[in-house]
């Protein structure tokens, strides 16, 4: 070979030593591809191959022999197949140790087992002798390719099919727990996630998205993903990142409107967890915004009097044919904020005005407008009362039996917001009458109460002048007793000498 | 015709023969001297007394001893029975105004030495009753059975039990168990509405008939006979009349204090519960219990609540036994020293229920 | 003053009268200050008395089976459900969500706030809707013919 020759090889030994190849030294693999098994054909492909990785690098032994008792030779360290979690020992040798997936110029993370361990598939089997699931079970055990190669079992596109081929086995998941469903991947078909998925969008959310892939851990957790405080964050991961989102183009404002709401505020801030969070509305598997006709059923599955209300109302036909979504054109999706006296009736900033007024639907018109007054005589006169009682209560005087009152009064306040749904004037004002009588009653017993506390002073004020008119007598008929007495006496009288 | 009031009197003249009882009472003189106002004060007292028996009584109409409705009846009296409210600030105003007026009866007779020969049986008496008074006093603030007199009651007992040898049955008498309990509150009331008001009244009778029988005592540095008269002013009318005309003013004083001061209830008592911040009894105990806690806790190896108990009680009688020692004073001679250890007393009382009431 | 006799001696009688008279109105008119309180206070109010841990519902015939009837507590509302069996029971009717009174609905054989739809059995556990704890139960005891509820021990 002539130098020119010579040099060439050498560089292109060196490129494909950079590119850490080195096909020649798996001898392992050269044999068993000639006895035809199916891992050594898959690992043609895998990417541990790829990285230089010999089949000894799992199973032990010395690749570089083709002498099979040299080749799998116990004391270099060959462990045959490996069996139970000794196989996810086997990857965590390299991908628990960072400093070795950086001497491979891995892109993953490390610690994967870790996480595996902590999470719901870490605990025991119903064998007793190895955990759920060991890092082959979802990544295989030959032919691992990147999770961005459309080849891999944990492609976006794939996962679904990974999962399911325990989740969807009812037979299966009854070992573990009877009560899991196992119709997920029916409902996650029906959904936008789904379909898009079937369709072959990688860009949706799959299983993983949602759940996590190492770290899955019960919907109960408080540390899941899933665990209803976390899961508007889970889900703004991707509705809330306008890039993310840009070819949907649907809104990425959701996640901080709820953050504002009542709802946001309860499940969020004062971790209510009876307070919905997006699958409460949208459906967990099934995800998927409501239809306009039945966005009622939806916030009626825990409103249910509105609901009720609201569909038997001369509104539920009106909206319908118009096309508007029932609650959530008066009280909004995302960012339903505290609704107050002021969203009803026919001033400015009451939603009854943008479709009432006095030249466009009349009927309604009169109504919202008798509706808010009525509301509004109730709240007046139960925060008068409520007043009245704690300055007599203040005072001093009893006032038990008013406050006691006070409750009725709270309770029509209530059951009237809920009745307003009806849009009846008759309901509302049957309900608001029983509570304004009740504030009566509480603001009469107060009354009478101040009443009372002014009459004691007034009765003090009497036996006051009373009595002093009788001290001043008493004094004045003492001095001029006093006075007799001296003049009928010469001399003062004379104390007994000791 | 002689008028209805003659008549009456002589009826019972017939029967019991007051001729001589009317005379003696004709004769009864008081003196007047620049220190003749302190005169007043067991009067009030006897007053105060009195309303508080009349109050007393009326309350037991309508109050329920007993753990269940204590507290309810109370509340019930206050805000269903007309002038309830009145009755009950009333009482709980007078027991304190009594106590007060006593101590300052007590003092006047201690800086004027009235307890000297012949008198040491009224002043012994006397002492009984502010004791009583006390009593009275401690036992009746439990009765409402709130939250501040619970632990109040607790705690006072508790400072009973650790009297040495007897405190720990004492306490258990006290408490009619070993914590305060509903049975302490039965306790208490027998003792509020039956025992000390049988015990006082007798001790009150002795002290009255003394009075009346060795008539006011006077200032030893009053001259004797140097001007040959002194002024003075019988009884009957006229020192009875002023008497009275101060009674109205206090009974006036009293109905302003329910009126615009009136007395709290506070909340129930719930044995379970962990006692509030500042838990103080009523400021006649406050300068004993400020005192303790000034107290260190050991003292030449005797503990030292141990130790303030036992002082408060050998000075207490001491004070009541003053009689005895004061010689200088039985035998007509000027005491200053006497006078020293009342201002010595009154200051420190004054200051430490001062301190107490402040922290 | 000097004594003055004669023509001025009815003018010092009337003063003295005058005084007199003063003093015995004063005399009546505090009287009646003190008496008029006395004799209201002797008069038993309406409520004739105090009842705080126990009341007494009423007799045992007036309470229908499969029925819940609310009884004042002092100052907080109470329920008391004859079940179908005829078992009395009783809660407190403050509906633990958002102190609603709740109702007995034999339609529903359970106990309902109207609020917002709570939900209770009859044992009072908070089985449906935003109800988050059970409602207190209270002590139902029969003495003769009466219905008697008192606090839970």
């Amino acid at each position: 070979m002539n130098r020119m020759m010579l040099r060439l090889y050498c560089l292109f030994a060196l490129g494909l030593w950079s590119a850490g190849v080195v096909i020649a030294d798996d001898k392992c693999l050269t044999c068993h591809e000639t006895l035809g098994d199916n891992p050594s054909t898959l690992f043609k492909h895998d990417i541990h191959r790829t990285k230089g990785i010999t089949c000894a690098g799992c199973h032990g032994g010395n690749a570089n022999s083709d002498e099979m008792d040299q080749a799998m030779d116990k004391n270099a360290g060959f462990i045959g197949v490996p069996k139970g979690d000794q196989i996810s020992q086997v990857c965590a040798r390299c991908h628990s140790n960072a400093e070795k997936m950086g001497q491979f110029r891995a892109s993953v993370p490390a610690g994967q087992l870790e996480r595996l361990e902590a999470s719901v598939h870490g605990s025991l089997a119903t064998s007793g002798k190895e955990r759920i699931a060991q890092c082959s079970t979802c990544h295989n055990a030959h032919g691992i390719v990147s999770v961005r190669n459309p080849a891999s079992p944990v492609y976006p596109l794939n996962v679904v099919g990974t999962c399911t081929t325990c989740h969807a086995n009812a037979a299966y998941m009854r070992t573990y727990n009877p009560s899991l469903p196992v119709d997920q991947l029916d409902k996650y078909r029906t959904s936008v996630h789904g379909m898009r998925n079937g369709k072959g969008d990688p860009k949706v959310a799959e299983c993983a998205s949602c759940h996590g892939s190492h770290d899955i851990l019960s919907v109960k957790d408080v540390k899941s993903a899933v665990y209803p405080t976390n899961i508007p964050s889970t889900c703004s991961k991707c509705h809330s990142d306008a890039k993310h989102m840009k070819e949907y183009k649907i809104p990425t404002d959701q996640f901080e409107k709820f953050s504002k709401s009542v709802h946001g505020v309860a499940l969020l801030q004062k971790q209510d967890i009876s307070a919905p969070a997006c699958n409460s509305c949208h459906g967990n598997h099934g995800a998927g915004p409501p239809g306009v006709s039945s966005v009622s059923n939806v916030c009626g599955t825990c409103h249910a009097l509105n609901a009720e209300l609201f569909s038997s109302s001369p509104h539920k036909k009106a909206f319908d044919e118009r096309k508007l979504p029932e609650c959530e054109t008066c009280h909004s999706n995302h960012e339903i904020i505290v609704a107050t006296n002021k969203l009803l009736g026919v001033t400015p900033e009451a939603v009854c005005s943008s479709c009432h007024s006095p030249s466009q639907n009349v009927k309604g018109y009169a109504v919202a407008k008798a509706m808010r007054s009525l509301v509004d005589s109730l709240s007046t006169e139960e925060q008068q009362a409520i007043a009245l009682v704690r300055e007599a209560e203040q005072k001093g005087m009893e006032v038990t039996d008013a406050e006691f009152k006070l409750r009725d009064a709270h309770q029509a306040r209530l059951q009237s917001r809920t009745t307003v749904h009806s849009f009846d004037e008759a309901k509302l004002r049957e309900v608001v009458l029983k509570g304004l009588n009740a504030t009566t009653f509480a603001s009469d017993e107060a009354h009478s109460a101040l009443d009372e506390y002014v009459f004691r002073r007034i009765g003090l004020g009497i036996a006051t002048l009373i009595i002093t008119i009788l001290a001043i007598s008493l004094y004045l008929y003492i001095r001029r007793l006093e006075g007799r007495q001296r003049l009928g006496e010469k001399n003062t009288p004379t104390f007994p000498q000791r | 015709m002689k008028p209805l009031w003659r008549r009456l009197y002589d009826w019972v003249d017939e029967r019991v023969q007051l001729g001589g009882l009317v005379e003696f009472m004709g004769k009864k003189y008081v003196p007047i001297h620049r220190h003749s106002v302190w005169y007043y004060f067991g009067g009030v007292s006897l007053f105060l007394f009195l309303i508080q028996v009349v109050t007393g009584i009326l309350l037991l109409l309508y109050y329920k001893a007993g753990e269940e409705y204590a507290f309810e009846s109370i509340q019930f009296l206050m805000s269903k029975v007309q002038f309830g409210w009145l009755i009950r600030s009333i009482h709980s105003w007078t027991a304190n105004l009594f106590i007060l007026t006593a101590m300052i009866h007590m003092f006047s007779v201690f800086f004027e030495k009235s307890y000297r020969k012949p008198r040491e049986i009224t002043w012994v008496t006397g002492m009984l009753m502010f004791f009583l008074a006390l009593g009275f006093g401690f036992s009746g603030y439990l009765l409402p059975w709130n939250e501040l007199a619970f632990f109040a009651t607790k705690v006072g007992t508790d400072i009973a039990g650790i009297i040495p040898v007897i405190g720990k049955p004492v306490m258990i008498f006290l408490r009619g168990g070993p914590e305060v309990t509903g049975a302490t509150l039965t306790r208490f009331f027998g003792f509020h509405v039956a025992v000390f008001p049988g015990i006082f009244t007798v001790l009150l009778g002795i002290h009255l008939v003394l009075v009346q029988r060795q008539g006011m005592s006077e200032p030893l540095d009053e001259p004797t006979g140097s001007e040959g008269e002194q002024k003075a002013m019988p009884f009957f009318p006229n020192f009875l009349l002023r008497d009275l005309l101060l009674w109205l003013i206090v009974l006036n004083l009293l109905a302003i204090l329910a009126v615009f001061f009136p007395w709290e209830l506070g909340m129930k008592a719930d044995p379970f519960a962990s006692a509030p911040a500042g838990i103080k009894p009523e400021w006649y105990f406050l300068f004993m219990f400020q005192t303790l806690k000034y107290i260190p806790a050991k003292l030449l190896s005797i503990d030292g609540e141990v130790l303030g108990i036992l002082l408060f009680a050998f000075a207490g009688l001491l004070w009541t036994l003053v009689p005895f020692w004061d010689r200088k004073s039985s035998r007509g001679e000027r005491n200053r020293f006497i006078n020293y250890i009342g201002l010595f007393v009154v200051v420190y009382i004054m200051i430490l229920t001062i301190i107490g009431w402040s922290t | 003053m000097p004594v003055m006799e004669n023509e001025t001696g009815q003018y010092e009688k009337s003063k003295r009268d005058f005084l007199k008279y003063i003093l015995g109105g004063s005399i009546i008119a505090w009287l009646a200050a003190i008496l008029y309180p006395v004799f209201a206070y002797l008069k038993p109010p309406k409520q004739g008395e105090v009842e705080v841990t126990s009341v007494k519902a009423g007799p045992v015939t007036t309470f229908a089976k499969d029925s819940g009837t609310i009884i004042r507590f002092g100052n907080k509302p109470v329920i008391l459900i004859r079940t179908s069996s005829g078992e009395f029971r009783a809660f407190s009717a403050t509906c633990t969500h958002l102190d609603c009174t709740v109702q007995f609905r034999n339609d529903m054989g359970l106990i309902w706030c109207a609020c917002h739809n709570g939900k209770y059995d009859l044992t009072g556990r908070n089985i449906s809707g935003p109800p988050p704890r059970p409602l207190d139960a209270y002590r139902v005891v029969i003495q003769g013919e009466d219905v008697f509820i008192s606090k839970n021990a």
